[in-house]
């Protein structure tokens, strides 16, 4: 595909090598801070609920993305909730092979329209199945900062 | 007054897994001197510009200010769109059809292989704070829409695996495509899972290469003479980013951005008047849930149509002859530019080897990948 001359040599073509290294902080905004700020001092999960629509976000918004209103009553919604869908990865976003494949989950968190994606725990690949109850695993308290990371995943519902 | 819109010329380098003979530049401007001679145009003659870049994907901040030297654009009206091909064309047909431009140029290309941390650039698209965290690869994303679509539609692996193979067997008769090869169900089954379900060959692979096309109002494409070829319907549409609030099984965006091509281009029956379609397959089990969202069978039913083989060669609704992204390559915003490419050669009639008979409608339909909801359809025709 040389313009004008054919390149005869593979060795021929050369590049520069470059980089972009920018760093971000991204800013939780006011539904953000009141969904992990549940999570850290309480161990639960908040959601915004929009009445006209009968839409219960997970994670929350502050606004309802259908009808467009503002969102400002937050409910505690508890940590359980059921398998939507799921998949066994092998890879991580590096494109670098796991030491052993995990279980990735899309968990529909009950009475909502929302969820949270995260890994299930002690759950067998085999006994895996769309619309399985689950529960959010949580580390310790003293241990959360405010994150995702503060679940460790899902696993079997506590009775 | 313009009623109507054509493409009045096409050109491409062809895709290949890398080009390290040439910039990205110098493969728009190759694409671009094809589509201009085909057109029979000069660049100085064209009225305005369109080019779709994504910064990430280009390498730089701002990429649209690199893109005017090498399609003849220079001190024209010009501009960059954040999206697919198929943005690109439906911005183009607007231009047009306001009557303040008779001819616009368009372009994309994918230059993928100069991206060093492609799987990592892909995960950045992720949701920063509810999903990046995870540091999960991306593809991820797919084997969980790819799980619940087979849930609902009772669609298994192994018929997942038959558009591989059908698709990636078509691109051994055309000679623009990157990843031809005659596959078995077995081979796409054997192969290293990724996210299961999807394993490496479910997954289209990058491909390197550029498209430019010219639009022209319906009587500059008369005076051009040539076969125009009519853009009769086009849609686009997006659904939320945020994956935790979606539908993880129906393609919404791609039904809804059809609506609104059929609408425009009054076909009320898809199956029966669409000829042929080139659709994302750029996960194996993308090009089922896409034929469903473009209404060309019900829900559950695309892979039974794969199978009867009503969408090969000879089937009575030809999908992905090209080879589609698994057989051409993963184009990134060039993936809409491949299927205009193919709807323009079937429809010219010439396709060679792989030229469907009788054609008079097409469709192109295209997705943005993960972890996008953002879909649109272009339907052209010769008549």
């Amino acid at each position: 595909m040389s313009i004008s001359e054919k390149i005869t040599k593979t060795t021929t073509p050369t590049y520069w090598e470059g980089e972009i290294p920018v760093n971000y902080i991204y800013t939780f905004g006011l539904a953000g801070e009141a969904f992990f700020r549940a999570i850290k001092d309480k161990g639960t999960f908040l959601a915004t609920r929009c009445e006209e629509c009968e839409v219960t976000f997970v994670p929350p918004k502050a606004y309802c993305d259908r009808c467009f209103e503002k969102l400002e009553k937050y409910v505690d919604v508890g940590t359980t909730g059921y398998v939507e869908t799921y998949t066994v990865t092998f890879r991580n976003m590096d494109g670098s092979a796991k030491k052993l494949p995990r279980i990735l989950a899309m968990v529909r968190i009950d009475g909502t329209d929302g969820g949270i994606i995260h890994y299930l725990q002690g759950i067998p690949f085999d006994e895996v199945a769309i619309g399985m109850p689950v529960q959010a695993i949580l580390k310790p308290k003293a241990e959360r900062v405010g994150g995702i990371e503060d679940i460790v995943g899902f696993g079997p519902p506590k009775r | 007054m313009v009623k109507r819109v054509a493409i009045v010329g096409i050109g491409t380098t062809g895709f290949r897994p890398v080009t390290p003979d040439v910039s990205f530049r110098e493969l728009i401007f190759e694409a671009a001197r094809k589509a201009y001679s085909d057109a029979g145009i000069e660049p100085s003659e064209i009225g305005g510009f369109v080019t779709a870049a994504e910064d990430f994907l280009e390498g730089y901040s701002i990429a649209d200010e690199y893109c005017p030297d090498q399609i003849g654009a220079v001190l024209k009206p010009t501009q960059t769109i954040p999206g697919d091909f198929l943005h690109a064309l439906a911005t183009g047909y607007m231009m047009i059809m306001t009557g303040a431009f008779k001819t616009v140029a368009i372009e994309a290309h994918s230059k993928a292989s100069n991206v060093k941390t492609i799987d990592d650039m892909m995960g950045f698209a992720l949701d920063p704070v509810y999903n990046r965290p995870l540091r999960e690869t991306p593809h991820a994303i797919a084997g969980l829409e790819m799980t619940r679509y087979m849930f609902e539609t009772c669609t298994s692996s192994e018929q997942c695996a038959k558009v591989v193979v059908k698709n990636r067997g078509n691109a051994m008769r055309n000679p623009y495509a990157a990843f031809a090869a005659e596959l078995t169900e077995k081979d796409v089954l054997g192969s290293e899972p990724v996210s299961l379900p999807l394993h490496r060959l479910d997954i289209a692979q990058h491909a390197d290469g550029a498209v430019v096309a010219v639009l022209a109002d319906d009587q500059t494409a008369q005076a051009l003479g040539g076969t125009p070829i009519w853009i009769d319907g086009i849609g686009w549409c997006t659904d939320t980013p945020t994956l935790e609030m979606r539908d993880w099984g129906e393609a919404a965006y791609a039904r809804i951005a059809a609506e609104m091509a059929y609408r425009m281009a009054g076909i009320a029956n898809p199956r029966g008047l669409v000829d042929f379609a080139e659709i994302c397959d750029e996960y194996s089990y993308k090009e089922l849930q896409h034929m469903e969202a473009l209404k060309f069978c019900n829900r559950g039913e695309a892979a039974d149509m794969l199978e009867s083989g009503a969408t090969s060669l000879q089937g009575e609704l030809p999908v992905n002859i090209s080879g589609g992204a698994l057989g051409v390559g993963h184009l990134f915003e060039a993936s809409g530019a491949h299927k205009i490419l193919e709807l323009v050669e079937q429809l010219r009639g010439h396709a060679g080897a792989r030229q469907i008979p009788d054609v008079n409608i097409g469709l192109a339909q295209v997705w943005r990948g993960v972890p996008t909801a953002t879909g649109a359809v272009a339907i052209l025709s010769n008549m």
